[in-house]
């Protein structure tokens, strides 16, 4: 099969980059991202999972914003959409609205998720749309070259804060918790065979998955988010977490010091297509959208 | 607001009224002028009225003016619109719908309407008046070809409007009274040679206390005339319309909170102003002192009407002309044989 | 009246219901027009609405009635109803002379001089003072239903087809139980009332033309015909945000298409709307969203890249007074550049705008059946005056939308990557949808190859800008749908007057005014604006002496349209009063122009 072998062919290029450094791959065709970038893990990550779960490539739509992360769609040979800064989870949106059949993943940077676009992630999440959305926390705007973004540490230092940035970093995980996302999960880009299982498990889950991936710019952050800095912080979730406990999944992602690696919280309620049912059977149209899913299937 | 006059009020649109408004703008530029009548209509000719059997039926003809002359004139004319009560005292006239306006001066020109014998109050439903347009056209509407009328008294309007629809075919029976001929009061003899020529003109006369008075009157039976009239002495009368004409009682029921002097009418002055200093009266609505008879009297008459709105506006902005009528109010019989009054003069 | 009919006369009325919002001036309105739609007549009918949600606003509902067709509404009403002494007396002036005006001869509160109707009546117009509070409390018990009173009142006096009325009635407030009941009694009393009273007015209600062509005349507004459009068109997806006055659109979908077994979501905002469209859009579906201009101008960078990803999608723009906030309740054709032009880049959509509430309906499909023939955004370009007009419609049996205008495509030779963006003889390339095994592809706002890869190199952007301009031109032939159209006098004529969108209406009426009077004169009504139809504008301009271009916003955006896109002076009249143009001033600025003739009418061109 060509998207197995795409498959293979990425993780290949990915250990082959990893292990050689070789500078020159950014300018190939395979991804564009700086030779260490924490990327690649999604490269890798994503086929994978959809592998393991049996998700046909045509059946899959990746989605994504703008940024260095937004490039991803690129790179897998599944149906992409590579949209504008800040607005994948409404385009997402649009396409599961419009076809109930497709997988689809969002992706996207900081800046995407939570400057410009950050107004459209408390509504995926309150409505439980049915869409994973893989969010790269690099704390930095990397593809317009290593500027500060909501996610950056005060004091952290670049281009637009050249004093230092004075500003509260947001807490995404804090957020989309109360925004009412139904699978909350970390993972490190450091940690790909966390990061693949994890990814697997929020593409299963029926209902809005947030997975929040820290990944290092190696490019443009040499002091914050390391690979080296992050590693030494990050740490498993307590043996006895119980990811169905709200209250347990806030004191957890209140944690930035030492962040927690795993599935901070799942829970089960409708999604937005069983809502969108409900409607339609209550105007008296089921048997009509019955017969529209027969003839797109 | 900008600085404008004063704010001359008057309450009837009548002749008299209307007048005084024409007059009051000529003389006083500047003022406010708002003039007010029951009527939904702009002014027109009452007297006019009878012509509606001549063919006239559309509003238009009867107006005395026509409608732009009220904007060019600025004369605000409050059509629909009845005066409810006069304070005097703030100078604050309350009209029916519930508004108040304030004058500097304010004439009352509301006229008189027909009066009714108390004995014939309990029929009124099944009377057709005659004293709007609408009255007017309604009656030659619901008259057939060659309709018969029967008139209840018969005061000088309503003899008027008898040889009209006379002249125009219809049958009209007249139920003579002690109204007949109002405002004129005449000697028994004098009366029946009158009422003979009227039989002459063409006219049924009934004398109503020869047959014992109106006893009753009521809807006419199932493909029968409209109404039925029965007499005292069971004698009946069936018309397609029945009307009363006994003469006028004036318009004053408004001005009863506002401390003027009321007799039947407002008295007013040789210079047609009442006992408060800024309210003028002019019209059917007024008594005015006679100086040779000493006592209050009444004008009738389109002319005396039309006069004493002009007097009382030249009167409002600052004149003290009295009052004098030289109009000829007599009642007398004509060489072709036909009943004449000077009252009638208005074609 | 009381000067007799010469001849039955064909119908040309209109009424005026003013009042405050919660007074029930709207609701008296829509239950006339629709029993006067049942009845038979032909309505043109626009409501005002206050700012405000309720409360004190004022709110005015128009109806022209009509037995022949009209286009817009007159200039001065025959008939006024008072539900509200001071929200109607500035309006009394538009009643014309020896025409009615209604109104509650009683008032509760104590008005200052000036603060009652009655007294602000011109001596030519008619007042007919009405009891409405006393009746509507005798026949109901309560005061709620005086607007139906006065309803009542008005059949009365002009023996309006009672039965009309009492299904209407029966209708809006059937689901309530006693509601109903309330509502025809107080009508019964009001009908008595006017049957009775006195006629002086000269208008006339002729009778109604009753044949087969008006027995399925539905009696519809602008947006509601558009919904109707969409829905036909089979619309699956619907994304929007509600905003003045486009709202109604999405309310109406939301109550529909689910019906149809169709999804409709409310977004977070525009962008998110707009958004959702193009990602339904991107499946195969056809989507839509609605707004006005603040929120078209926050779609502009979503627009774009539908525009270079190539996506099919429809936009509904209700225009309303701005910029900014402006005026959200008063009628404007100010967006049309933003429509046209608007958006970065070189990003040429198709824009269309029906002219009245049929085109509403034919534009609201079509706009589908162009979206995905040429892969682009459509902006349908409303306005408040059309969305809000209603006007009776006749409806074929079957809608006339095409269920698919994909462009085929052609199996692929194995081993073959799929070219979602190969270039073509008429530079529209196949689409393969999410789904679809094998051809699997990945879609971006930048500029890319023939597969849809990121590439900027070479003559790429010139080639793919070309692609994307020049498969609009289709579009100028789409089928079965009027591009531009001339109506009046054939051959030369002295003025001309292009229009677009609701304009066009007062410019009819301005023209036939005109010709009434010898001037020769011809309007053409120009939906499509882009890409421009310049060919038939041009043909018509060659006709013209002077080229007269109305429309109701500042700058005189469509003169510089057609400007830009043909190079030939016009005559603007271009006025934003809020309202619809009053068809007046552009019959006076055609005699003006007949009178001065070409070279004189350079000189009235207004800053274009
Ligand atoms: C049918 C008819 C035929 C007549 N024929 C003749 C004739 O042939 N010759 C002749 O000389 N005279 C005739 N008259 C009488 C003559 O018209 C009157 O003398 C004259 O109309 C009196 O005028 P006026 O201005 O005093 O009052 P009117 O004409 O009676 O006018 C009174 C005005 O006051 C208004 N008004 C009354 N009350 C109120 C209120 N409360 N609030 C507000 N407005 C009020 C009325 O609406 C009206 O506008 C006739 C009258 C009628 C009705
Ligand atoms: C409307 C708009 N504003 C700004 C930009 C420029 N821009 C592109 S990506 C980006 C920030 C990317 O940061 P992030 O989302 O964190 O992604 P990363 O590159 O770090 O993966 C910015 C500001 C844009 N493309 N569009
Ligand atoms: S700039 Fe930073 S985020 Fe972007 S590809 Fe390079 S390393 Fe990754
Ligand atoms: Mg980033």
């Amino acid at each position: 099969m060509a998207e197995a072998h795409q498959q293979i062919y990425l993780e290949d290029k990915l250990k082959e980059v990893r292990e050689s450094g070789r500078l020159e791959y950014r300018s190939k065709a395979l991804p564009t991202w700086c030779p260490g970038c924490g990327y690649f893990a999604m490269a890798g990550g994503v086929p994978a999972a959809l592998n393991s779960l049996g998700i046909a490539p045509q059946d899959t739509v990746v989605v994504s914003g703008i940024g260095c992360s937004s490039r991803f769609p690129f790179f897998v040979n599944t149906y992409g959409f590579h949209t504008l800064h800040g607005r994948v989870l409404p385009v997402a949106t649009g396409i599961k609205v419009a076809n109930d059949a497709l997988t689809v993943i969002a992706v996207g940077g900081d800046g995407d998720g939570f400057a410009i676009g950050g107004g459209h992630v408390p509504h995926a999440a309150r409505r439980n749309i049915d869409i994973t959305y893989l969010l790269f926390d690099n704390g930095i705007y990397g593809l317009t070259k290593g500027q500060t973004s909501p996610t950056s540490a005060i004091g952290f230092r670049t281009p637009t804060s050249p004093y230092t940035n004075p500003d509260q970093p947001l807490n995404p995980l804090l957020m989309v918790l109360a925004y009412g996302a139904t699978w909350v999960g970390q993972a490190f880009a450091g940690h790909p065979q966390q990061l693949e299982e994890l990814i697997r498990q929020a593409i299963a889950h029926r209902g809005f998955s947030y997975l929040h991936i820290l990944s290092p710019c190696v490019t443009f952050d040499k002091t914050d988010k390391t690979y080296d800095r992050l590693e030494q912080r990050v740490r498993s979730l307590p043996a006895n977490h119980d990811p169905q406990d709200f209250a347990a999944a806030m004191r957890q992602a209140m944690d930035v010091e030492t962040p927690p690696m795993g599935l901070l919280y799942v829970n089960e309620r409708p999604t937005l297509a069983d809502a969108l049912d409900g409607i339609v059977v209550k105007a008296g149209g089921a048997e009509k959208r019955a017969r529209k899913v027969a003839k797109a299937a | 607001m900008a600085a404008v006059g004063k704010h001359h009020v008057i309450i009837g649109g009548g002749i008299s009224g209307s007048q005084a408004a024409d007059t009051l703008r000529t003389l006083d530029p500047d003022s406010r002028i708002t003039l007010i009548t029951l009527s939904r209509l702009p002014v027109y000719n009452r007297y006019d009225l009878p012509q509606v059997f001549r063919g006239r039926q559309d509003w238009r003809d009867f107006l005395v003016q026509p409608p732009e002359y009220y904007r060019r004139s600025r004369i605000s004319l409050r059509r629909a619109t009845r005066v409810a009560n006069v304070d005097a005292t703030r100078r604050i006239i309350t009209l029916a719908h519930n508004e108040e306006l304030r004058y500097d001066t304010l004439l009352v020109a509301s006229g008189g309407r027909g009066y009714l014998p108390e004995e014939l109050a309990e029929f009124l439903p099944l009377l057709d008046s005659f004293t709007s347009f609408e009255d007017a056209v309604t009656v030659r509407r619901r008259l057939p070809e060659g309709g018969h009328v029967i008139m209840i008294g018969g005061d000088m309007i309503g003899l008027d409007l008898a040889r009209t629809m006379v002249e125009t075919g219809h049958r009209v029976t007249l139920v003579a009274g002690p109204q007949t001929f109002w405002p004129h009061r005449l000697e028994a003899g004098e009366r029946k040679q009158f009422l003979a020529v009227l039989a002459k003109m063409g006219m049924q006369v009934v004398e109503s206390e020869a047959h014992g008075n109106i006893e009753t009157i009521e809807p006419g039976a199932k493909g029968m005339p409209a109404r039925r009239i029965v007499f005292g002495d069971n004698t009946d009368l069936r018309a397609d319309s029945i009307m009363a004409f006994c003469g006028l009682v004036p318009s004053v029921e408004f001005m009863l909170g506002s401390g003027v002097d009321i007799e039947r009418g407002l008295l007013v002055s040789r210079s047609l102003r009442t006992t408060n200093e800024a309210i003028y009266a002019a019209g059917d609505v007024c008594q005015i002192w006679d100086q040779d008879e000493k006592r209050y009297r009444f004008y009738y008459g389109w002319k005396n009407v039309r006069a004493m709105g002009e007097l009382a506006a030249r009167n409002i902005v600052g004149g003290d002309e009295p009052w004098s009528s030289n109009q000829d109010e007599s009642l007398r019989v004509q060489e072709n044989g036909s009943l004449y009054s000077p009252f009638w003069e208005y074609a | 009246m009381t000067r007799p009919a010469k001849e039955t006369p064909s119908t040309d009325i209109q009424v005026a219901i003013c009042g405050s919002a919660g007074e029930g001036t709207i609701a008296a309105g829509d239950i006339l027009r629709s029993a006067l739609a049942e009845a038979g007549y032909r309505i043109i009918s626009f409501d005002t609405y206050p700012p405000e949600i309720r409360g004190f606003g004022k709110c005015i509902a128009r109806l022209r009635v009509t037995t022949e067709q009209a286009y817009s509404l007159k200039q001065q009403s025959d008939v006024l109803i008072a539900l509200n002494d001071e929200h109607a007396i500035p309006h009394i002036g538009e009643v014309r002379d020896f025409g009615a005006v209604i109104y509650d001869g009683h008032s509760i509160a104590k008005l200052p001089e000036g603060g009652h109707v009655s007294g602000h009546l011109r001596a030519g117009q008619l007042p007919y003072p009405v009891s409405l509070r006393e009746l509507c409390e005798k026949a109901t018990g309560g005061n709620r239903s005086r607007n139906i009173v006065a309803l009542g009142f008005l059949a009365g006096v002009y023996q309006l087809p009672k039965d009309a009325f009492l299904r209407i009635i029966t209708k809006k407030f059937g689901k309530k139980p006693g509601v109903a009941e309330q509502n025809q009694a107080a009508f019964e009393t009001g009908y008595t009332v006017g049957e009775a009273a006195f006629r002086l007015d000269d208008v006339v209600f002729g009778a109604p033309k009753r044949d087969a062509a008006t027995r399925d005349v539905v009696m519809i507004n602008g947006n509601a015909a558009t919904v109707r459009g969409a829905v036909d068109a089979g619309i699956d997806c619907f994304f929007g945000y509600p905003i003045t006055p486009a709202t109604s659109i999405m309310e109406r979908l939301a109550s529909e298409m689910p019906k149809h077994g169709k999804r409709l979501l409310q977004t977070e905002d525009e962008i998110s709307a707009i958004a959702a469209t193009i990602g339904a859009g991107y499946t195969g579906a056809r989507a839509a969203t609605a707004t006005s201009g603040p929120g078209l101008s926050l779609m502009q960078e979503m627009l774009g890249l539908g525009v270079i990803a190539e996506v099919p999608s429809v936009v509904f723009v209700s225009q309303r007074g701005g910029p900014s906030t402006g005026m959200p309740t008063k009628t404007e054709q100010s967006d049309l550049s933003a429509a046209v032009h608007g958006g970065h880049g070189d990003a040429q959509k198709i824009v269309i705008a029906p002219t009245n509430v049929e085109g509403c309906y034919r534009c609201g499909g079509k706009a589908f059946e162009m979206a995905e023939a040429y892969q682009t955004p459509v902006v349908v370009l409303l306005d408040l005056y059309l969305s809000n007009r209603y006007e009776t419609v006749q409806f074929g049996a079957r809608p006339p939308f095409e269920a698919n205008c994909s462009k085929p495509r052609a199996k692929a030779a194995p081993g073959e990557p799929y070219r979602r963006f190969a270039l073509t003889e008429d530079f529209v390339s196949p689409r393969a949808l999410p789904g679809e095994p094998g051809a699997m592809h990945t879609i971006t706002g930048l500029e890319h190859n023939e597969l849809g890869r990121p590439n900027d190199q070479g003559d790429m952007h010139e080639r793919m800008s070309k692609k994307r301009h020049e498969k609009l031109k289709a579009a100028l032939k789409h089928p079965d749908f009027t591009h531009c159209k001339r109506f009046g006098d054939e051959g030369r004529i002295k003025v001309g007057m292009l229009a677009w969108g609701s304009t066009f209406g007062e410019c009819l009426e301005a023209m036939f005014k005109a010709r009434a009077e010898g001037i020769p004169c011809a309007a053409m009504k120009v939906v499509m604006l882009s890409p421009f139809p310049v060919e038939p504008v041009s043909a018509f301009m060659d006709d013209c002496d002077v080229v007269l271009v109305p429309e109701v916003n500042y700058e005189g955006q469509f003169a510089r349209l057609i400007q830009g896109e043909l190079g030939r002076p016009v005559v603007s009249l271009a006025r934003v009063p809020g309202v619809p143009l009053p068809v007046d001033e552009i019959l006076e600025t055609i005699r003006r122009l007949a009178a001065s003739g070409p070279r004189d009418a350079a000189r009235l061109v207004r800053a274009a």
